[in-house]
């Protein structure tokens, strides 16, 4: 049944609005957002100067050019502060949502709880490391050799299917929330340990680290096969180089289960509160 | 003049720190999995080029990252949580009353909590990367002994000194807190800076020749960085007395100018609510 539009709000204006209310909350504190934009901006591109000093004095990442590792070092770094500005409301959740009981709210209303989440607040801190990833990701492909223009469809999907990947984990973590009650920091390593595995080529970890990115959590497939297909670029291990153009779909698929548990975790819910 | 109090001060956040069991087996996974992307990169970058004579040999990276992941929760990352929160409540009125010298009261309760946090992780981890990866046949990635009986007992010196010094640092946020009122902009500054500068991201003597000494002069090489290079036996220019010595020096004189910043801001404090 349709409704008409003057009354109710469809789910992307709902979205809009809710992005909106957070955009002008934080803005209320200017310096405060501008000291955390700059903090956040410069914490991730020291992160590269470690990389950059690896190479400087060995000549080489484990035989792999200052380009390539640039332009993978963008891609996850990218990916993951869009996931950062989108996912707030999950990566909080259990905190402000489960032990406190105000989840049972949520469930009052008539939207998807997903959608409620998505607006808790569009998060305007990762800024910085979006910033600093783009352009470090821009300056690998100014030095890698043999950039292919389909690059540039690839290079989107990529950080689209890094992004849902990262979501993903987010939602994942939220919905582990409905067991353990306050958030754990373990999760943090498939977070911030994701884009610290993500940033180095595949071909320098062992083959129990290999397998875990690649199959449990896909993240070769939205950055190490994607980057090796824009910078047509071998694969070491084997893999025909085409397989970068359709991998970043991995991403999504990852999105699209962590979407399944979590109307599992929701359907089994018990409030906290009284 | 009584110890009394400091030594309660120190007491309570010492238990503070120790009542997190969870938290502190959560922080060795993610430890052990940073530890372990990093000595995998370390390790294939190392055997990529293997005529690169490295300040340090392979094994003593992988050393110098697990004593460095171990120690992590004693960085300097931000101001005491505690006092955090009196900022923002104006609690913070209830120190300036006390007839403690605040300085003194604030610089223990800031050194337990550092320790609270460091010694239970450091001794887990370190049972495991050391003897316990030995046992299951990962002896070429477990952490190394020390270089000698000496430089063992050197190293406990040296490390109770750069736990002193990185408290003094906490000081340091913990004053920047009491003027902005607010715990975010020492997070946001405090973090960074303790992350590169300690050598947590990439090993001090990894970093270009040019930037070396500058690296070494600078307080949080100190924390972390001086007394693992005293358990490695690496030389320090000037031995093992400079690193000491820089040591002491950072102590004293962050203390002074820390001394004269606090009375100042104590002087101008405008304190929230009623």
């Amino acid at each position: 049944m349709s409704q008409s539009p003057s009354r109710t709000l469809s789910a992307i204006g709902l979205y809009r609005r809710m992005a909106g209310a957070s955009i002008v909350a934080q803005l209320r504190y200017p310096g405060t957002f501008a000291i955390q934009a700059i903090g956040n901006f410069v914490t991730t591109l020291l992160g590269f100067f470690g990389i950059w000093s690896l190479f400087h004095r060995f000549g080489s990442i484990a035989g792999w050019d200052i380009g390539t590792v640039a332009v993978l070092y963008g891609l996850v770094n990218v990916a993951f502060a869009v996931a950062e500005t989108l996912g707030r409301g999950f990566e909080v959740f259990g905190g402000e949502y489960v032990r406190t009981g105000s989840f049972d709210r949520l469930l009052l209303r008539p939207r998807s709880t997903l959608l409620l989440l998505l607006g808790h607040e569009l998060r305007l801190r990762p800024i910085g490391r979006f910033l600093q990833g783009a352009f470090v990701l821009i300056a690998g492909l100014w030095l890698a050799p043999h950039v292919q223009w389909s690059a540039l469809l690839v290079l989107p999907s990529a950080i689209a299917g890094g992004a849902a990947m990262f979501l993903g984990v987010l939602i994942g973590q939220a919905a582990l929330c409905f067991i353990t009650v306050e958030g754990l920091e373990v999760v943090n390593v498939l977070t911030y340990g994701g884009v610290e595995a993500g940033q180095y080529p595949l071909t320098m970890f062992g083959r129990w680290l290999r397998r875990f990115i690649t199959f449990v959590l896909p993240l070769a497939a939205v950055c190490y096969y994607p980057a090796l297909f824009s910078l047509n670029h071998p694969d070491p291990l084997g893999m025909p180089t085409w397989i970068g153009s359709l991998s970043p779909l991995g991403g999504f698929a990852f999105l699209g289960v962590m979407v399944l548990v979590w109307h599992r975790a929701v359907a089994g819910y018990v409030s906290s509160g009284s | 003049m009584s110890l009394r109090p400091y030594l309660t001060a120190f007491g309570l956040q010492w238990k503070i720190g120790l009542r997190y069991r969870i938290a502190v087996i959560a922080g060795l996974v993610a430890q052990m999995w940073f530890g372990a992307v990093t000595l995998m990169a370390y390790a294939s970058v190392y055997h990529a080029a293997p005529d690169v004579q490295a300040p340090l040999s392979l094994r003593q990276a992988m050393t110098y990252t697990w004593i460095q992941q171990s120690l992590f929760t004693l960085l300097p990352l931000g101001c005491l949580p505690a006092i955090g929160d009196a900022a923002k409540t104006g609690a913070i009125v209830y120190d300036l009353l006390r007839p403690v010298d605040m300085w003194n009261w604030w610089l223990s309760s800031s050194l337990a909590r550092l320790l609270g946090n460091a010694v239970p992780r450091a001794v887990l981890l370190s049972c495991v990367a050391g003897p316990l990866a030995m046992l299951v046949g990962l002896g070429a990635w477990s952490l190394a002994p020390p270089a000698s009986l000496l430089s063992a007992i050197l190293a406990l010196i040296s490390i109770t000194l750069g736990a002193l010094l990185s408290a003094t640092i906490v000081m340091w946020w913990n004053i920047l807190t009491a003027r902005t009122l607010s715990p975010l902009g020492s997070y946001a500054v405090g973090t960074p800076l303790a992350v590169l500068l300690s050598g947590m991201l990439l090993p001090l003597p990894l970093y270009p020749d040019w930037i070396r000494p500058f690296l070494l002069a600078q307080p949080f090489a100190g924390i972390t960085d001086i007394p693992i290079r005293i358990y490695l036996g690496t030389p320090i220019p000037g031995g093992v007395a400079t690193g000491l010595s820089l040591q002491m020096f950072w102590v004293v004189s962050l203390t002074l100018l820390g001394r004269l910043w606090m009375r100042q801001t104590v002087n101008r404090l405008e304190v929230q609510g009623a």
